[in-house]
């Protein structure tokens, strides 16, 4: 065979095999869009806002991990599931609130979950409390306000109570959303004092 | 007139070659314009090469027996009125209409070119000039368009072509008479002109897909788009004089060029990241291949072979049906591709933006900006920015924002890029399947 006939095949493939090899050796077959992280594994939760806000979110995005793992899809996909308009599957629903729950347990666990005194400053600032009855309990002992309010049980009460159904499917209506939200946190701060104040009384 | 032809007729050559690519960068200016879908859109491109294969051949035959000087300056004549009609269609019909008639002038222009060089030069030079003409013209139509796309509108890349090709009708007519009856009639080269075809099906996804993974992948504008480009024409330009310091054989450069041309898409097919300087080599590999292999396979084509318009047509039919071969088997597997590349995107989104140190309500504003953008560019990569450009953060969280609009971004750019691979990949394969005719066949043993 004319050895000058292999020469140029040869510098192509030489050629071709030096690009190739930079290429892959920089990361050329990995540049893909990242994975979403499997729900199942513990996520640290960090979140940037204070009090309430902070509890919420630190509350939803567990939860949210929690209800992904049980249904079998990533984070992301049940996020976006969630943010499409319309209603929502049952199991989907119950997967939510079982996620809340487990959030709880867990945030109580790794004692991440405030005590009640931490937040009622904020909670009495968005209250439309008397204005003599707000006083009242902003003068409350600390220790008093833990002993009769228990965040965690507060918690499972208003995710027991909370209409999931209607408050995934209106999640475009923040002013809705938040009446719900309250509306379900102060009957389970109101029941959690009447359990606690039950117990407390003999027989 | 006479010596001014030879330039005139090759510019009309090189316009010609260049009008089958040369839209590319324009069109998603012209989908904004003019309306449509992607599909419809790559039928501006699709149209004028199927046309151009089918047409070419027959006008090839009509040339070959009478003189080509008039038919030349009629097919580029009529090649300018429909490039006038393109600058001025005002829906895609009209568009897909005047590219099928360019292509019918054009093909004219193309074959009866061949032979009216040849009168006006010798042999050996109207082929060299006929040849290198349509390979300037097909590596640089989409640097060109995309320029003028960027610099003046899409209607410009067709008024341009208008007075290069009212220029070459006087210089078509200047070489009249020139018409030799050739007696001999061979039949066409069937190795070199399937090897073209093949080739030009996958340097389709070098010069169509690149591109728009530049401009609608990366957001890159026509102009960078363009000037990036043009790493190919430079390297086939030179691709020439080097593999004649080495003096291997057209089979040898031809061979040499389907491995740069297949290893140059399968390194595009994997860049490390959207940085163009990623896509320099691999172009570079894909304009030596181009340099190597087109411009030898229709040497080889049209060697010894008569009519010479002829067997000229054939190579242009094989190479633009390979085109239309390439854009019919690539578009549906990078739109169907990109498609399928909303699902992990929106995923790796949705996953920075919940996991970004931004309040809930920042959050929240930014998700809704973005469901909004994706939603409007439904089908195309989106312009984030003015989801970004309407939240109103606080200072602290101003350069957070900046760094995840920098890191959806990059999510988008990956997602583009792992869209476009599988059609890189056919084209190199394309390309190593245009090894196959070229290979010797084996001799048969004598008893």
């Amino acid at each position: 065979m004319n050895r000058r006939a292999v020469v140029l095949p040869v510098v192509a493939a030489a050629l071709v095999s030096g690009v190739l090899g930079i290429q892959v050796a920089n990361g050329g077959g990995d540049f893909v869009p990242a994975r979403a992280a499997n729900p199942c594994l513990a996520r640290a939760v960090t979140p940037v806002a204070k009090g309430i806000e902070a509890l919420g979110e630190r509350m939803v995005f567990l939860a949210i991990d929690a209800a992904a793992c049980r249904l079998g899809v990533t984070r992301e996909a049940l996020v976006l599931r969630i943010a499409t308009p319309g209603e929502h599957t049952p199991q989907e629903v119950d997967a939510m609130r079982a996620g809340l729950l487990q959030a709880v347990d867990r945030m109580k666990a790794d004692k991440t979950l405030p005590k009640a005194s931490d937040l009622t400053d904020e909670a009495l600032d968005n209250s439309d409390l008397p204005g003599l009855v707000e006083w009242g309990i902003r003068h409350l002992p600390d220790s008093l306000i833990n002993g009769v309010v228990k965040t965690d049980d507060v918690l499972r009460r208003a995710i027991s109570d909370l209409d999931l159904r209607t408050l995934l499917a209106g999640l475009d209506d923040p002013d809705a959303l938040t009446r719900q939200i309250n509306s379900a946190v102060s009957k389970a701060v109101k029941d959690s004092i009447l359990a606690r104040l039950r117990d407390l009384l003999p027989g | 007139m006479r010596r001014a032809a030879v330039p005139l007729l090759a510019l009309a050559v090189g316009t010609v070659l260049a009008d089958s690519a040369i839209v590319t960068l324009a069109l998603p200016e012209i989908l904004r314009h003019l309306g449509g879908d992607v599909t419809g859109v790559a039928w501006v491109l699709i149209a004028f090469n199927l046309v151009l294969a089918v047409v070419v051949v027959p006008a090839a035959r009509v040339c070959a027996r009478r003189d080509p000087a008039p038919f030349a300056a009629a097919g580029i004549g009529l090649f300018a009125v429909a490039s006038g009609t393109c600058a001025w269609a005002g829906s895609m019909d009209v568009l897909i209409a005047a590219r099928c008639v360019q292509a019918l002038g054009g093909a004219f222009a193309l074959v009866a070119c061949l032979d009216v060089l040849i009168a006006a030069t010798d042999e050996r030079r109207g082929i060299r000039t006929w040849i290198t003409a349509g390979v300037v013209g097909t590596a640089t139509g989409p640097v060109a368009g995309g320029l003028l796309t960027e610099w003046i509108s899409w209607q410009a890349i067709f008024v341009v072509q208008v007075p290069i090709a009212v220029l070459a009708v006087p210089a078509a007519l200047a070489v009249r008479g020139a018409h030799v009856p050739q007696a001999e009639r061979h039949r066409p080269a069937v190795a070199p002109n399937l090897a073209l075809a093949l080739l030009s099906a996958a340097l389709t996804a070098a010069l169509f897909l690149l591109v728009l993974l530049l401009v609608e992948g990366w957001r890159r504008s026509p102009a960078t788009a363009a000037l990036t480009v043009s790493v190919v024409p430079l390297a086939a330009f030179v691709a020439s004089p080097l593999a004649r310091l080495v003096r291997a054989g057209p089979r040898s450069e031809t061979a040499a060029g389907c491995l740069l041309i297949a290893g140059g898409l399968a390194a595009l097919a994997i860049p490390p990241s959207a940085a163009l300087g990623w896509t320099i080599a691999p172009q570079t590999l894909v304009g030596l291949g181009l340099g190597l292999t087109v411009d030898s396979l229709t040497a080889d084509a049209l060697r010894d072979r008569f009519p010479r318009a002829l067997h000229g047509g054939w190579t242009i039919a094989a190479r633009h049906a390979g085109v239309v071969l390439g854009l019919l088997v690539l578009t549906p597997v990078f739109t169907a591709d990109l498609r399928d590349a909303q699902v992990p995107a929106q995923e790796a989104i949705t996953a920075l933006v919940l996991d970004a140190r931004l309040l809930p309500a920042d959050k929240i504003a930014l998700a809704q900006g973005l469901g909004a953008r994706l939603e409007s560019e439904s089908g195309r990569v989106p312009d984030l920015h003015p989801a970004f450009a309407g939240l109103d953060v606080a200072a602290a969280g101003r350069p957070v924002a900046e760094r995840l609009e920098h890191d959806l971004d990059g999510q988008l750019e990956r997602a583009a890029t792992r869209a476009f691979r599988a059609s890189f990949l056919i084209g190199a394969v394309l390309a190593l399947v245009a090894l196959v005719p070229l290979m010797p066949l084996p001799r048969r043993g004598k008893p």
